[in-house]
């Protein structure tokens, strides 16, 4: 299934909203559906992500790395060569642009690994919008150089410290702040999740992903693509014009953490998560046995989060779409080969999906190609990766650094 | 003394000390008891219920449990009490299961915000199947279409949130506020009125336009304060209640 039937895909999805969201969240579905069918809005949409974003990025042939691993050929699409890193900028823009078209003045928005944040507030500086972002505390700390571009950009970036101070929790804080705001106030939700129409709407944005890939793969025989899935926006919009057919397979790369208890990963497929409604939707989420939601651990920022897009949990019921799990050190060890190999810097979300490829090409034979979304480059990660991959060196570094 | 529905959450600070609050809030004139399971993810609440809920699991909140003093309450008082709820525990549970639950343990009905009439996993129906009110909760930027949605369901009970209009001692309660709740008013259903009530101006200015008025944070706030002065809880209910009467 493409669309959602109504806010549903499947049994997944809806709008479980308080009432007090239900007009703003009514008035967005409408607003998004007149737009879309606005010539001049798409061409807009079209002229900013080529002249702003950088639009087509490129699909590449990694060589080096596919002899390396003695199988398919793996090609890499280079979201992270999109303005700002990642991925993000694709549903920011539009969600953006969309906010201007409706009048709204104010712009608020969660981020995780500070990806979606910096995205928002480039794009508020462009369009001249007042941005505020909240941000878990703990993410703030770990992905710090995002934090500081945010504020660079104009950004107020407001720390959540309920919860567990991660993106969920920053999520919970900009539906608060919606509730009274929405008047002026457009809500720049940045997943494929939340209530119905987010789901629909960020995949829209994403798709261009996949509607690139469609056109820069023809005449290759291509056997998988492989995205990282947190909330599930790149992977929806990687996958997008290819969900209703059978071939290519398609695979999400969950975050495997560092290990199977509760808690220590945010794998939500394959028996893990259960159904639940959470965040004014309903999906697969980590939950325990009362419906309490648990905490998660990634190493990547942007993929320690509880749930699910709706989307994504009913294909993946569904069989369209098989999920793996990748753990921490796996995906260290992907940022690694795909440096030394082809000169790749990967965001740590996108190595999940790095190492899941690295796992399925030496079974599938060099004639067949598979494409992995590099969803955004991994200049954000440099303290979690220098530090995970010489210890020693960084911290030297740091010390030298702040006695300067 | 008004008609007035309390808020409380279960387990906070500690199940013993919930129940004490209880049992205050009936013995200071409450008409209503509104008691509010703990979860982890309270978008719709404020800081003061946020970190109330918190301290609630942490104090082990569990639904079993939960039931189990609502049991141990309704028994105690001769006032109807009502559960809130978010979505994520009741449809962990099953939603038929939860509201067969609550009716076991005494309660009248449930309050689950983020079960709204149409997004509601079966709510409505079933709890109006075995007797049990489920109370829908609005606001007032509900649309008129909306709002015949919701009362097609015919809820005993609506509560709403009344975002706009009464703030501060003065109070003045704003026109488009007064349209509203003649509005619901003149339908058949009786309106919990409630968010951001904290003194008697308040709930006797409110009290000629809706059944009852819910006073939620502010009790919670006053709990909170005899924590952390160690003072009797029930004391200080019963010191918060006493003003409204004069
Ligand atoms: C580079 C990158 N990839 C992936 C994600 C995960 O989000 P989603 O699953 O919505 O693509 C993030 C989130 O911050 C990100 O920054």
């Amino acid at each position: 299934m493409k669309h959602s039937d109504n806010g549903f895909f499947g049994t997944f999805g809806g709008k479980y909203v308080a009432e007090v969201l239900r007009a703003p969240l009514d008035e967005l579905e409408q607003a998004f559906s007149e737009a879309m069918a606005d010539e001049e809005f798409l061409h807009r949409i079209e002229d900013e992500a080529k002249t702003y974003t950088g639009r087509p990025t490129p699909l590449l042939h990694a060589r080096r790395a596919s002899e390396q691993l003695g199988g398919a050929q793996i090609y890499i699409k280079l979201e992270g060569l999109a303005n700002t890193g990642a991925h993000k900028i694709n549903n920011a823009l539009g969600q953006g642009l969309l906010a201007q078209r409706m009048g709204k003045k104010r712009i608020i928005a969660e981020t995780g690994a500070g990806q979606h944040g910096v995205a928002t507030a480039a794009v508020c500086a462009r369009l001249g919008l007042e941005c505020v972002i909240y941000m878990g505390e703990v993410d703030m700390n770990r992905q710090y150089p995002n934090v500081f571009w945010m504020r660079q950009y104009g950004a107020q970036v407001i720390p959540v410290t309920s919860g567990s101070s991660t993106l969920k929790d920053a999520v919970n804080e900009a539906l608060r702040d919606w509730a009274s705001s929405y008047g002026d106030t457009h809500y720049l939700l940045g997943s494929a999740l939340g209530p119905a129409p987010y789901p629909d709407m960020v995949r829209e944005f994403q798709s261009v992903i996949g509607n690139e890939v469609k056109r820069q793969s023809e005449g290759l025989q291509v056997e998988a693509m492989i995205a990282c899935v947190g909330g599930g926006s790149n992977a929806i919009g990687f996958f997008s014009p290819f969900i209703e057919a059978v071939e290519p397979a398609l695979y999400g790369a969950e975050a495997g953490g560092r290990g199977d208890a509760p808690g220590d990963h945010a794998v939500r497929m394959n028996g893990q998560g259960s159904i639940g409604v959470v965040q004014g939707y309903k999906s697969r989420f980590l939950l325990d046995l009362d419906g309490q939601v648990q905490t998660t651990h990634s190493v990547s920022a942007g993929l320690d989060y509880p749930g699910i897009g709706p989307q994504l949990a009913h294909l993946g019921e569904q069989g369209r779409i098989q999920f793996c799990s990748i753990r921490d050190e796996e995906a260290i060890e992907a940022v690694k080969f795909f440096a030394r190999n082809e000169g790749l810097c990967f965001a740590l979300e996108s190595a999940h999906a790095g190492a899941l490829a690295m796992k399925l090409a030496p079974d599938i034979p060099p004639d067949r190609a598979i494409i992995v979304n590099m969803s955004g480059r991994g200049d954000k990660d440099i303290f979690i990766t220098a530090r995970a991959i010489d210890e020693q060196q960084w911290t030297e570094f740091l010390h030298k650094e702040v006695q300067r | 003394m008004p008609t007035v529905m309390t808020h409380m959450v279960a387990w906070y600070p500690d199940r013993d000390r919930s129940l004490e609050a209880a049992a205050a809030l009936a013995a200071g004139g409450a008409s209503y008891l509104e008691i509010q399971f703990p979860f982890s993810d309270p978008m719709a609440d404020g800081p003061v219920i946020q970190a109330a809920c918190t301290k609630a699991l942490e104090a082990g909140f569990t639904l079993s449990g939960g039931f189990d003093l609502i049991r141990q309450i309704t028994s105690m008082v001769d006032i109807p009490v009502y559960i809130m709820s978010y979505a994520s525990p009741a449809v962990s549970m099953g939603v038929e299961r939860f509201v067969t639950s609550a009716r076991q343990a005494g309660a009248s009905g449930c309050i689950i915000p983020d079960l709204p009439v149409g997004c509601d996993e079966g709510f409505f129906a079933y709890s109006k199947s075995i007797g049990m009110d489920a109370v829908p909760v609005i606001a007032p930027n509900v649309t008129h279409k909306r709002l015949e949605e919701i009362l097609s369901v015919s809820p005993r009970y609506v509560y709403t949130a009344l975002r706009a209009g009464i703030t501060g001692t003065q109070t003045v309660l704003d026109q488009p506020l007064i349209d509203f709740l003649s509005v619901l008013s003149a339908q058949k259903v009786k309106v919990l009125g409630g968010f951001g009530i904290s003194s008697s101006e308040q709930i006797r200015a409110l009290s000629p336009y809706v059944h009852a008025v819910v006073v939620g944070s502010h009790l919670v706030r006053a709990i909170t304060e005899a924590v952390s002065h160690g003072r009797s809880v029930s004391e200080s209910i019963r010191s918060a209640m006493k003003q409204w009467e004069q």
